[in-house]
């Protein structure tokens, strides 16, 4: 199937237009995500410069900094000439030093920031699936809970804490959360790789997600709220940490 | 959408009459599906008796009659075939599924089914898939929030598909929420009382009743029950039921 053409859930996020007055740093962190996240996959050929900027709602000009920028991590080459372009290349630095010189980018501002934005939409979410759930609708929210207490694989681990977010974002039956919280999953996911690496804290935000399952369940919409709310900021304050280690 | 003979007209029992038309609605919806059904087994029969496993390719036969089906029902935004994982040889999953976009074009959907790159590969959980499954017979899903196809509060209607009896996937079809509701409102209000449409478990599809808005649920009365029951028409407490006969909706009135 043709790559730009799998606009499906998070992958059609990556490509979505985006609003922020740092457009070449958002178009950086958008794509350099999707690329830690391996929603791009190595050796992946990028749409054309005029297809892509107009499909993030960028300017070529916006749009070939940003290329520039990721030139330099090294998560983008780009070839000239006949069958050339712009190409998605994995280097060969680990994963989490390039992790870590992407939260570089971030300030603990911006951080913070993200996660009063990410805490109103999840907050707002579970209060509104308490209310509106019934048991047999959060069936496939507790095997993504399940499935993230399980998952070896870092970056698996982020997708599904992610894909827990936007299904409950669904569960409370608003398409507008629905839609949000992808977008801003897409932003924040691979940056999750760097605290959810840590088995103990994984299981930590098993546990959460399952608590607050369980006060949907009981249609517990005054702690449903906080709990999903803690849970988000909980993260964010570890990002936090790290970023101020760097 | 039309109305069977025999049938109470407007004015001897208007509620029976609504709950008709309502069935009437997505009885449209639903030729559709059973069309893209019949298009499909064809295609995967022919493919068999041809001594091979289907291909994704083999599925492409399916587009003209699915774009015909988009481009001319109102209703539906998104129609195909979902395959049974392990039904092609070539692919492990594969959704022939079409949409048409707000500016009336209609593309593909080309999702990521790689579990190793996207948390969405599995859809065999979701209800449009696996109550046709289960059961054997259509089913209307929802409404839910469709995060995997379109991003729209929908309606999905769907059917099995069987290939010498072996379940080989689902044909299908969107409604967004809203469409149904421009569909179904004009006859709400012909009801005297607050009327709302609910689905199996409660959950509202359509109101003309501020108080009980698409998406919440109605609590008290078992409507599956009543659903499977038959009976034309049933109470709780204050409030009248109506199956919508042929679809699982009830129209509730206040």
């Amino acid at each position: 199937m043709g790559q730009d053409q799998r606009d499906g859930g998070a992958r059609g996020a990556v490509f979505s237009p985006v609003d922020n007055r740092a457009r070449v740093d958002t178009v950086v962190r958008r794509l350099g995500d999707a690329i830690e996240l391996g929603l791009l996959a190595d050796g992946e050929q990028l749409p054309g410069e005029t297809e892509l900027a107009g499909r993030l709602g960028v300017s070529t000009v916006t749009l070939r900094e940003a290329l520039m920028a990721l030139r330099q991590q090294g998560l983008v080459i780009t070839r000239r000439g006949r069958g050339g372009g712009s190409f998605v290349a994995l280097p060969d630095v680990p994963a989490e030093d390039r992790l870590r010189s992407r939260l570089r980018g971030w300030s603990t501002e911006e951080l913070r920031d993200l996660g009063d934005h990410w805490a109103a939409l999840s907050g707002a979410a579970a209060r509104l699936a308490a209310q509106r759930t019934e048991p047999e609708d959060l069936h496939q929210l507790r095997r993504t809970a399940d499935a993230l207490g399980q998952a070896a694989d870092v970056p698996a681990r982020s997708r599904l804490y992610g894909r827990f977010h936007v299904e409950l974002a669904a569960a409370a039956q608003s398409a507008r959360l629905t839609r949000e919280q992808v977008a801003l999953q897409g932003e924040v996911g691979a940056l999750l790789c760097l605290v959810l690496a840590d088995p103990a804290y994984r299981e930590e935000v098993a546990d959460r997600q399952r608590a607050l399952l369980r006060s949907v369940q009981d249609g517990a919409h005054e702690t449903a709220g906080p709990l999903a709310e803690r849970c988000v900021r909980e993260s964010t304050a570890r990002l936090v940490a790290v970023r101020l280690t760097l | 959408m039309g109305v069977s003979p025999g049938l109470a007209a407007p004015g001897t029992d208007t509620a029976l009459w609504v709950a008709e038309r309502v069935g009437g609605v997505l009885e449209t919806v639903f030729e559709a599906v059973a069309a893209t059904r019949a298009d499909t087994a064809a295609v995967l029969s022919r493919v068999t008796e041809e001594g091979r496993r289907p291909a994704g390719a083999d599925l492409a036969a399916l587009r003209p009659a699915l774009h015909r089906r988009l481009a001319d029902g109102e209703l539906v935004s998104g129609a195909g075939f979902v395959a049974a994982p392990g039904l092609l040889a070539d692919v492990p999953a594969w959704l022939e599924w079409w949409q048409r976009g707000a500016d009336g074009g209609i593309r593909p959907l080309l999702p990521d089914l790689d579990p190793g790159r996207s948390a969405y590969s599995d859809y065999t959980h979701w209800d449009w898939f696996a109550l046709p499954r289960d059961t054997g017979r259509r089913a209307v899903a929802g409404p839910y929030v469709d995060y995997l196809c379109s991003d729209e509060y929908s309606l999905t209607l769907s059917e099995p598909v069987h290939v010498r009896g072996e379940f080989a996937g689902v044909a299908a079809a969107d409604v967004y929420l809203r469409h149904f509701e421009a569909a179904v409102l004009p006859l709400l209000r012909h009801l005297a009382r607050p009327a709302h449409l609910v689905n199996a478990r409660g959950r509202v599809a359509a109101s003309a009743d501020p108080a009980h808005l698409a998406g919440s649920l109605t609590r008290g009365p078992d409507f599956g029950e009543l659903l499977l029951g038959g009976a034309r028409t049933g109470a709780h407490g204050e409030l009248r039921l109506v199956p919508c006969r042929g679809v699982p909706l009830v129209l509730v009135l206040a």
